[in-house]
């Protein structure tokens, strides 16, 4: 069983440093990698009246933690500015935005489209599925592979995929270790 | 004995020396690192006014003795202004652990009046060691996940 969340609820939540118990940011958006299959980093806002972007940017790999209601940092030096990031957090390269792509298995059904990534609770950014909309009208979450190809407009998913389509995260959460384990991913 | 930051709150401070009340107590500063009590703040608002662990002679049950008035100081830069302004005062503040979730509302602190030594979090119904206590803020206490 693990515990997920989806990207636009990280939206929003306050970066807080461990060693200071101060908020000193809250996350603006989640930079996702397609290729990477995991968020290698956030962008920023500020927290309080001073609202409004923030210039620095957060690594996922200077990330403690992502959490329900917390993304835990050690300290402020783990905010850095974009220029002194890595390239894929300081500048990501456009078109990677797997919003609206389309799901197709391998054997060529749709499963929906993308809405949204889903994020394991307590680590550092690991993406291991998707929130997508059905074909049917509904809200669908599937769990991902280590990687897998994807063009920019649809990206395409092991046919076992398919018996995994979860209706809510809690479902996911309990099918990644499965599903996984079918594909002989750890 | 160990005595608890709530029941502390209020109590009155004494000069030893003069044998005059100084003020009650209203927040107390901890340093985290160490895990102790760091200083005492004195009064409310704009007179609040901190007073360093060193200076106390005994925290007792009915009052806290200090060295003396000259003990008590005005706070000197930003961090001891939030102090005195109570913004980082443990007891009510939000707890958070260090995987990122809520773990409710510090509730009291246990430590030692002699030393000042922290001994415990009070998370409401759940205790936390003081070892597992890994920063504190304005914003949040932060605690050493507690195993699922």
């Amino acid at each position: 069983m693990r515990l997920l969340v989806t990207g636009s609820a990280i939206r929003g939540l306050p970066v807080v440093t461990i060693s200071g118990g101060e908020d000193v940011a809250e996350v603006r958006d989640v930079i996702y990698s397609p290729e990477a299959g995991r968020v290698v980093g956030l962008t920023l806002n500020k927290r309080g009246f001073l609202a409004g972007r923030c210039r620095e940017v957060l690594p996922a790999e200077t990330i403690h933690a992502i959490g329900r209601d917390a993304v835990m940092v050690d300290d402020e030096t783990s905010l850095i500015l974009p220029e002194d990031a890595p390239a894929d957090v300081g500048a990501p390269p456009s078109g990677r935005d797997v919003t609206g792509d389309e799901v197709l298995t391998e054997q060529g059904t749709s499963l929906g489209k993308v809405r949204d990534v889903v994020v394991l609770v307590g680590s550092n950014g690991e993406v291991v599925g998707y929130e997508i909309d059905t074909a049917a009208g509904g809200t669908g979450y599937i769990p991902l592979p280590a990687q897998l190809a994807v063009s920019g407009s649809a990206l395409v998913v092991p046919e076992a995929t398919k018996e995994f389509v979860e209706d809510d995260l809690v479902g996911l959460g309990a099918a990644v270790d499965e599903f996984r384990s079918r594909l002989g991913i750890r | 004995m160990s005595d608890r930051f709530a029941a502390a709150s209020g109590r009155k401070v004494v000069s030893r020396t003069s044998a005059e009340e100084l003020g009650n107590l209203a927040h107390v500063v901890i340093d985290v690192k160490r895990r102790q009590v760091a200083s005492l703040v004195v009064g409310k608002g704009r007179k609040a006014l901190l007073i360093d662990w060193e200076q106390v002679s005994g925290f007792g049950p009915d009052a806290v003795m200090v060295a003396d008035e000259s003990a008590q100081y005005s706070p000197r830069d930003d961090r001891e202004r939030a102090a005195a302004d109570g913004k980082l005062e443990l007891v009510g503040k939000r707890a958070l652990s260090d995987m990122g979730n809520d773990l409710g509302t510090v509730t009291d602190v246990q430590f030692d009046p002699v030393t000042g030594g922290i001994e415990s979090l009070v998370l409401g119904d759940r205790e936390e060691p003081a070892a597992s206590l890994l920063g504190a803020g304005s914003f949040a206490a932060i605690v050493r996940a507690p195993a699922e």
